[in-house]
């Protein structure tokens, strides 16, 4: 029998359970879609809990270790400081986003219960692949976040563009699945080890004399992680999938693909190969440089909100991917977590001017928003400095941090890191240029309370974590002292 | 001598079944032919003991994928006269240039390749080994492996409840 550690995914365990049950309160009581809504919540709140036990309680067994890392269900699982971070990540992502999903639940009618579930899934699926440490199990939660994923992409079939967004989307994204479980295969060929801390061993006893097929199982992972954190090349799908698929969901969907994404490639690639790093440093740089230049430039011609946060988004995937080519990880945790949060709260925006079911959300529709909504465009003119990374936000602290990290190394990827930012700030002032100077008088745009919250919850981390950054990096610290 | 002439025997219905599959002009009969070739396939790996992967192929293959393309084709109707008219223009030619090149590359490798082929059925099977009966492969499933076994039930949630959110959304107009 394998020795298993029920603690360690105590977590998951909730999120799934959590799921069943909110299926099965369905059909028992039909209850309203604020109900279960409210269900998902204390179910998110419940795994939270269990997840900072789990932060002091692996503090506390780990101390008396000196790997850093607990290792249970033989091998399988971790908890270790980068998954108990990604872990509350997540769960914060996932609270804000059943909030700001709110209006889309109670559209959708009889169907609000598989899609709060399929909500919660999507949490648990990432959640596994990130603190997997075997890569046939961070596959699995790969496919299990993606999978939830398509289904969300598409809950509003009935208008085109979703679902559109939702085949696009599962097309796509399952070829990229495909190529990452090649990638894992091949690594396996060339390692023996499906393990990534038995990789990480193996590579650092052995000289391996003809590493082609770990390099070739190497690429194919990072294109199957660069898709679902849609960096460029591999980036085409995301703006058709934000704008397409419905205005409630897109902001959670796109984050919690971005967390889990990034911490993954993180543990893969610093943790697992990291003796290879000069081999996959320049070809991470590459794909970072290529999606800060498609990301930034493209963005400026967009005309559509969604697409142009698409875009952006391209761009933000090569500035958090910036963090991991100098082979630390802090930088990126950073971002990714940072971001996450202003993209949530600028969906929340989205959702409340273009309706939580829409499928375009026009620039036009934006026009003198602060007449219409004050509280939402200063919010949403917060959120989008944030982005831009003027100082003060949680933006510019992100970005300096992975600056840093590969200042040393790769000066030229900080050199042009800059210049994209700078590009970025155009649209982002442009949005809001949109929506304080132009336009008349309009009929006021109601927003709903849970949405006026997520924004507010998002405006003030950004702000929080931008003035006093060491209220996150400390636990980013933390994580390291695990 | 049992192996062997199971294998051949195996080998040459997989072959007819597979030949049917592509001839037949009725797509019941390709659809039986599959089912000849699968059933063949799921033979032969009895004889080299893997028990488990013989009954997935006759189960999953054999039974739910068959039945599903049968039920296709009769939903579409057996009778109804095909259009023969090829849609892609000179695909005959393209596939079999890649056959042509398919074995004109195992020829070249059988020539030129220093190895020696060593076929199965020449072999002697050791009959103790149990490497790919069931309770060798569940073992490990259910013990090193439960937690990637958990998380395909998660898997099979999503596709269930996917399939309602998607599918549902007709009755509401």
């Amino acid at each position: 029998m394998p020795e298993i550690n029920w603690l360690a995914i105590f977590p998951e365990l909730t999120l799934a359970l959590g799921a069943a049950a909110v299926l099965l309160v369905e059909v028992q009581w039909k209850p309203r879609a604020s109900t279960l809504g409210w269900l998902a919540g204390w179910i998110v709140l419940l795994a939270a809990v269990f997840t900072v036990f789990q932060w002091v309680w692996a503090g506390d067994q780990l101390a008396a270790e000196s790997t850093g890392r607990l290792v249970t269900f033989s091998g399988m699982f971790l908890v270790d400081g980068m998954a108990v971070y990604g872990r509350l990540a997540l769960l914060g992502i996932l609270g804000l986003g059943l909030a700001g999903a709110h209006g889309l639940y109670e559209a959708l009618g009889r169907r609000a219960a598989e899609a709060i579930a399929i909500t919660l899934l999507a949490a648990a699926g990432f959640s596994i692949m990130l603190s997997s440490n075997n890569l046939v199990l961070t596959f699995l939660g790969l496919e299990v976040g993606s999978i939830a994923l398509y289904v969300l992409a598409g809950l509003t079939r009935e208008r085109k563009g979703s679902d559109e967004a939702a085949l696009k989307y599962f097309l796509l994204g399952s070829f990229a699945s495909a190529m990452f479980v090649y990638g894992a295969a091949l690594l396996y060929a060339g390692t023996g080890q499906f393990e990534i801390l038995a990789i990480r061993d193996h590579l650092a006893a052995v000289i391996v004399a003809r590493p082609a097929v770990i390099f070739i199982g190497l690429g194919l992972m990072l294109v199957g992680l660069g898709f679902k954190v849609s960096a460029a090349p591999f980036h085409t799908w995301a703006p058709d999938v934000y704008q397409g698929a419905p205005a409630g969901i897109v902001g959670y969907m796109a984050a919690i693909a971005k967390i889990g994404g990034f911490i993954t490639l993180a543990r893969i690639f610093v943790t697992g190969v990291i003796e290879y790093h000069a081999t996959w440093a320049p070809v991470m740089a590459a794909i970072a440089a290529l999606s800060m230049l498609i990301g930034s430039v493209v963005a400026l011609v967009q005309t559509d909100v969604r697409r142009m946060l698409a875009y952006s988004g391209i761009a933000h995937a090569g500035f958090a991917m910036t963090g991991i080519i100098g082979g630390e990880i802090e930088g990126v945790l950073f971002y990714v977590v940072a971001y996450a949060v202003q993209l949530i709260g600028g969906f929340a925006v989205i959702t409340a001017v273009s309706g939580p079911e829409g499928s375009a959300s026009d620039l036009s529709e934006y026009r003198g928003l602060w007449r219409r909504n004050p509280g939402l465009a200063a919010g949403f003119a917060l959120l989008l400095f944030g982005m831009a990374g003027i100082p003060l936000t949680s933006g510019f602290i992100a970005k300096f941090g992975v600056f840093s990290d590969v200042w040393a190394t790769q000066p030229w990827l900080v050199i042009l890191g800059v210049l994209t930012s700078v590009v970025t700030l155009a649209f982002y002032l442009r949005i809001t240029v949109i929506m304080y100077m132009e336009g008349e008088e309009g009929d006021p745009i109601p927003a709903r309370a849970s949405t006026r919250w997520v924004v507010w919850i998002a405006v003030g981390l950004t702000i929080l974590w931008g003035v006093i950054p060491g209220t996150l990096l400390s636990f980013v610290a933390d994580a390291f002292a695990l | 001598m049992v192996e062997a002439v199971l294998f051949v025997l195996m080998a040459v219905a997989a072959l007819t079944g597979a030949v049917t599959v592509v001839l037949a002009r009725n797509p019941i009969y390709s659809a039986i032919g599959l089912l000849g070739t699968l059933f063949s396939v799921a033979v032969i790996y009895v004889v080299h003991l893997a028990h488990l992967v013989a009954a997935v192929q006759v189960i999953v293959y054999a039974g739910a994928v068959l039945t599903l393309f049968l039920f296709v084709i009769m939903l579409i109707g057996v009778d109804k006269s095909e259009r023969r008219i090829e849609t892609l223009p000179s695909q005959r030619i393209g596939v079999g240039a890649i056959a042509i090149l398919l074995i004109a590359g195992v020829v070249a490798i059988t020539v030129f390749g220093n190895f020696e082929w060593v076929p199965a059925a020449a072999s002697v099977i050791d009959l103790d080994a149990t490497n790919g009966t069931v309770a060798a492969v569940a073992e490990p499933m259910f013990t090193d492996w439960v937690l990637a076994f958990e998380a395909t039930a998660l898997l099979l949630t999503i596709g269930a409840a996917g399939a309602v959110a998607l599918a549902h959304y007709r009755r509401r107009n």
